[in-house]
């Protein structure tokens, strides 16, 4: 089937891609735009290595047709560190040490940052409930809360301060 | 043996060193990874347990545009003649060739630049199958009426293991047996006999990086990147498949996205490589979560285990027989049930043990190594015999261990003498902290409450080897240079801390290069909880070898003994300018002696792992759905280099264990795995944690250990213990 | 997956055109969550989708009525239903089912008239929709049509929508002070699919039942409402006899299927005790 070409923006930049019907996001972040922070691992949304934000909402990447992102504003893990500084996210989960093999990691982390923007101050249950669908074989699930927790307070603390 | 003073870097809990590449999506995995102009590699696999390759019909897919090619084994054995390969046999072959062992196996490979094509080129494969009876069953198999092998082929790399070359008409691949005392008389004269039976299911690794393998073969050498936990074996084995020496094979690891023991040995390597040789482009051979269920497994296992107990209550005698269920290719199986066997009596003082611990083939997935070596089925069926008998005693299940357990200085069952094995702390700090002789609330109505405790010994893999290099650069900046793959055990930043505990320099300024057989020196392989103490100690030997050349090197430029003057200094004084390096080298082997025809050794290991659990656990008893209501884990891992990733280690292995022992199982009709996927074979997820887990490491010192420590970063099996607890309390409570 | 054709119609008359009514391999798309997987495994292999994301904002919204009720459009994502104030309001219970139902980015993406659609026995918003007495609006090449969501399934994925119809809306008919509990009850891990879904819906006066919706899902072929339970509520004042009749009725009902998460014999069981305790739940409520 013939490729398409479809606009959107991805990390804050216009772009273009081409695409075929059947290429899901992950393979064209990876294929066409060398970023492999989103990755497939599951393939069935249940694990959210695949994790990208679209239009600010997560979704996982690797059942989202790339065609769908005509139009949509795309924001992968690659751009939360900004040149000098980690996003508070990442620091937190160095910090907390909420990670072992680091596979699943950047799902959490955006899932994270996801979260916090709509919660700045989680509860564990709503933690717990958030990142449900997201797993780490490592099982770093204890820590992952404690870096949540920590990224919250870094945020609150980075906004008012 | 420790000559480092301890320092400053030792004890540090130094956030891993790669995080930074992780929290950004930065860090590299084979799965992820691109080589430019590779194809892509899609896997046609068998549908049949066990039978006779009548046809395999390859011309559709050939045809489909798009389609570089379609390879069947005719195909490979024009590039390598004897494809097979294995650790212990050389059984597997890189595709089915006449016969396929199980459902799932490789049969035929489609090459394409869009995966997609590949892909679809796939389903247009069609083969044709003879079918044979297949066995399943690992008791079935030792009985050898159907039998999965015609020939065993050992691969001849263990001398245990060259007695059964050439056999036919077996499924077992190895028998170990160990004999001490007289267990018949024993039993004799016992009080009371117990004998129970305990079967484990087939559960897999499930990484959440699945296999991946990508071969860039050229006619003076092949590159491969891979997910592997051991580089140096792959390429001996590569090499052996080519027939080229060592050096022509160049294997490179990337950070992996789990292990658990899955990506030991050789996997997809070397039908990478075959695929590479055929289509003289780079290949990649990714797998899906689906085919990681056709790949390896954790052995499913039989164990029949029975005790003899005198009127005092101690254990005077203990048979096991234990059936491990290998699938259709040994892998490492045989090791299982070897090194399994030297600790199958547990952590007791017995005097009348016999062990037979068998190997098994039969025509499933393969199984391998999962966290333990075959230690966590063997701990969850003696730990929950011990409560059985304890309860039939009427004796308290504290008391009872406390009563029979095996303490420093009395021979193990192998006869090789504890040391340095805290099994009694790490007993006693679990009973403590559930308050075991307190009253205990065992709840009302339709939620019941009850709780367990387990303790367990492993003996690490022997003997074996690991090399390192440190090398100092002109600056004084340091670098390490070694085998071990931090699959997120975080083994760079503990190797790392080592070398800054020796050098005085801070960890987290020392380089860890990546695994490459070009550059980082052997190592025999990241398993079993070896790598800490093995490399540990390679690592400690290099950097004391580059600190004597360092102050031979303040010598030779005639500095004073005891001087300061920066490295940076001593390199311009001795060459003119920032120019040279300064390199040590380190190499470990620990003694060990092979168990002799009666399973007896004074040296079975270099040191002795020990861990113990405690849960309690809620029952409703109207629906029998259990909860972990608080989870307990404690070890003994000497002195930690890193107490947080040792708790993290803990804390993730336990959990990883809670799908073991609560709900994760490969579920298997006529040999065909029917719940190949996350969605109908659920791992534990942030729902399923306790909501209360505490994490102890006991006081503890491992003398003949770098800086005091054993397996630190890496005593997964700990959790395992909580398949007892879960049992036995699920009956207590529910009584 | 393997490559197929992909039509992206800007108008419900167009995308009910595209849709050939005489070939399985054409199928619509909305937000493709589950639809994906099916691809992905291979079991569905589609020669073109219809995609629906053009069709406009306004199949996408939720919309309070006079009466109490509520309007949803088909293609409005999961994520809004949650977070819907209107929906809190009026059908709490399905704002309690959403924190369990898949992931949240799922529901970022999955849409309403797709988790009908879908007809997967195990989806936990049908058997909640059932017992709310939720209908929905049907179009296809002859026009609209209304049906009831209990209606709608007929079995294991299977609905009583032709190929080229497509669910446009849901109508949640106003509750009244009747309230509705919903029990997702999995046997492994805590977010497996259910082995068994349990929705009540109960209006009572002053501990008389006035009416009674209680269903059934993911246990048996289909979600479906368990009449025989609901006519030994109805009328009385449930006591502890009652419901365990209630329970034993239900039993007798549901032809529970065997699957992965559980032999037959224990989901019967797990049916008595949550239907149970279901319907103890929403009295509660009621009350």
């Amino acid at each position: 089937m013939a490729a398409r070409t479809i606009n959107f923006t991805l990390n804050g930049r216009a772009v273009t891609a081409d695409v075929k019907p059947q290429h899901n996001v992950v393979e064209m972040l990876q294929t066409q735009f060398a970023l492999t922070g989103a990755r497939e691992s599951c393939g069935q949304g249940l694990c959210g290595c695949c994790t990208v934000l679209v239009d600010g909402k997560p979704v996982s990447g690797c059942l989202y047709l790339a065609v769908f992102l005509e139009g949509t504003d795309v924001v992968t893990v690659e751009h939360l560190a900004g040149p000098e500084a980690l996003d508070p996210v990442q620091q937190a989960f160095i910090e907390a040490g909420a990670f072992q093999c680091g596979f699943c990691t950047p799902g959490f982390v955006l899932m994270t940052k996801s979260l916090i923007g709509q919660h700045p101050d989680p509860s564990d249950e709503q933690i717990r409930d958030y990142l449900s669908g997201n797993l780490c074989r490592c099982a770093g699930y204890p820590e992952i809360v404690n870096a949540v927790k920590m990224a919250a307070r870094k945020v609150k603390a980075g906004t008012t301060g | 043996m420790a000559t480092t003073a301890a320092g400053a870097q030792v004890g540090r809990s130094l956030p891993r060193i790669e995080a930074r590449e992780k929290v950004t999506g930065r860090a590299e995995y084979t799965h992820i990874m691109q080589v430019p102009g590779m194809l892509h590699a899609r896997i046609f696999r068998s549908t049949v347990a066990h039978g006779r390759i009548k046809a395999v019909d390859v011309s559709a897919a050939r045809q489909l545009p798009g389609v570089f090619a379609v390879y069947t084994s005719e195909d490979v054995r024009k590039v390598i003649p004897d494809p097979y390969y294995g650790p212990a046999f050389h059984d597997q072959p890189i595709l089915a060739i006449d016969k396929v062992h199980f459902v799932g196996e490789p049969v035929a490979v489609v090459l394409a630049s869009d995966p997609h094509v590949a892909e679809q080129a796939v389903q247009q494969i069609a083969a044709d199958y003879e079918e044979l009876p297949a066995v399943f069953d690992e008791v079935e198999a030792a009985e050898n009426k159907i039998v999965v092998h015609d020939e065993l082929k050992p691969a001849g790399t263990f001398a245990d293991l060259k007695h059964l070359k050439g056999r036919k008409g077996t499924n077992i691949a190895l028998d170990f047996r160990l004999r001490r005392g007289d267990v018949d008389k024993a039993f004799a004269s016992a009080a009371r006999v117990f004998e129970h039976t305990f079967r484990t299911q087939k559960v897999l690794h499930l990484a959440l990086e699945p296999f991946a393998s990508i071969a860039d073969y050229r006619d003076d050498g092949v590159t491969i990147h891979s997910s592997a936990q051991g580089p140096s074996f792959v390429r001996t084995e590569i090499a052996r498949l080519l027939g080229w020496p060592e050096n022509r094979v160049r294997v490179k690891v990337p950070y992996l996205g789990g292990g658990y023991g899955g990506k030991l040995y050789i996997k997809m390597e070397a039908l990478a490589v075959a695929l590479s040789m055929l289509a003289r482009r780079p290949v990649k051979v990714a797998l899906s979560m689906e085919e990681q269920f056709y790949t390896i497994t954790k052995h499913p296992s039989t164990f029949r285990i029975k005790s003899g107990v005198d009127k005092d209550g101690r254990i005077i005698a203990r048979k096991c027989e234990i059936w491990w269920n290998g699938g259709a290719y040994a892998d490492i199986g045989p090791r299982v049930t070897q090194k399994s066997g030297f600790t199958a009596a547990g952590p007791y003082d017995i005097d009348n043990v016999s062990i037979d611990s068998y190997a098994l083939y039969t025509n499933l997935t393969p199984a391998g190594a999962l966290r333990g070596f075959g230690i966590p089925q063997l701990v969850w069926a003696y730990e929950s015999h011990t409560d059985m008998i304890a309860r039939a005693l009427k004796r308290d299940a504290l008391d009872f261990r406390k009563l029979n357990l095996l303490r420093e200085g009395r021979p193990q069952a192998t006869g090789t003498i504890l040391k340095d094995a805290a099994i009694e702390k790490v007993l006693d700090c679990i009973a403590d902290r559930l308050h075991w002789k307190a009253p205990f609330d065992r709840g009302s109505g339709t939620i019941r409450r009850g709780r367990g405790l387990a303790v367990a010994l492993k003996a690490v893999i022997s003997p074996t080897t690991s090399v390192a290099i440190v090398n100092i650069s002109a600056d004084g900046s340091t670098t390490l240079y070694c085998g071990t793959v931090d699959m997120g055990q975080g083994s760079d930043t503990a190797m790392a801390q080592m070398v800054g505990e020796v050098l005085n320099v801070p960890a987290e300024t020392v380089r860890v290069v990546p695994r490459d057989t070009d550059i980082t020196p052997y190592d025999m392989g990241t398993l079993g909880s070896r790598s800490l103490f093995h490399m540990g100690h390679a690592v400690r030997l290099a950097a004391e070898d580059a600190r004597a050349r360092i102050a031979a090197l303040r010598r030779e430029v005639g500095e004073a003994e005891g001087s300061n003057t920066p490295l940076v200094d001593l390199f311009r004084k001795r060459y003119g300018m920032q120019a040279g390096n300064i390199v040590g080298t380190g190499t470990y082997k620990p003694d060990y002696i092979p168990p002799d025809s009666e399973g007896l050794t004074t040296n079975a290991t270099p040191f002795w792992m020990v861990a113990g659990s405690g849960v309690e656990i809620e029952v409703d008893t109207e629906t029998g759905q259990v909860r972990i209501t608080r989870l307990i884990n404690v070890a003994d891992v000497g002195r930690p280099i890193n107490p947080r990733i040792v708790e993290t280690q803990l804390s993730g292995a336990s959990l990883m264990q809670i799908g073991f022992s609560m709900f994760e199982k490969m579920q298997i009709d006529g040999g065909q795995v029917t719940n190949a996927s996350l969605a109908d074979y659920k791992i534990p997820g942030i729902h399923d944690v306790p909501p209360i887990i505490e994490n102890e490491v006991v006081d503890a010192y491992q003398s003949n250990g770098p800086f005091g420590a054993k397996a630190s970063a890496n005593l997964p099996h700990s959790g395992c213990r909580l398949r007892l607890p879960m049992q036995s309390t699920t009956r207590s409570a529910c009584a | 997956m393997t490559p197929f054709e992909l039509a992206e119609p800007a108008s419900l008359k167009e995308a009910i055109a595209l849709i050939d009514p005489d070939d399985p391999d054409v199928r619509p798309i909305a937000g493709g969550t589950a639809l994906m997987l099916m691809m992905k495994a291979g079991v569905f292999r589609p020669r073109r989708l219809v995609s629906l994301r053009k069709l406009g904002a306004g199949f996408a919204q939720i919309t309070a009525t006079r009466d109490g009720g509520l309007t949803i459009g088909a293609l409005t994502p999961l994520s809004m239903l949650e977070h819907s104030a209107e929906v809190a309001r009026h059908a709490p219970v399905i704002v309690r089912t959403m924190r369990r139902l898949s992931n949240t980015r799922v529901r970022n993406v999955a849409t309403v008239g797709g988790a009908l659609a879908h007809a997967d026995p195990h989806m936990d918003l049908p058997p909640v929709l059932i017992a709310l007495g939720a209908t929905i609006k049907i179009s296809g090449p002859s026009g609209e049509r209304a049906m009831p969501v209990e209606d709608l399934l007929t079995g294991y994925y299977e609905t009583a929508l032709a190929r080229n119809e497509l669910i446009t809306g849901l109508r949640i008919p106003p509750q009244g002070t009747a309230r509705a509990v919903y029990y997702k009850v999995t046997a492994g891990s805590a977010d497996d699919w259910p082995a068994l879904g349990v929705a009540a819906a109960i209006d009572s006066d002053r501990g008389t039942v006035k009416s009674a919706r209680i269903v059934v899902s993911a246990a048996t072929v289909k979600a479906m409402r368990l009449k025989s339970a609901e006519s030994v509520l109805i009328g009385g004042k449930p006591d502890d006899k009652t419901i365990s009749s209630l329970a034993d009725a239900a039993v007798k009902e549901a032809d529970v299927m065997a699957d992965l998460r559980g032999s037959a014999s224990y989901k019967r069981e797990l049916l008595r005790v949550y239907v149970a305790r279901a319907v103890r739940a929403a009295m509660q409520e009621v009350a």
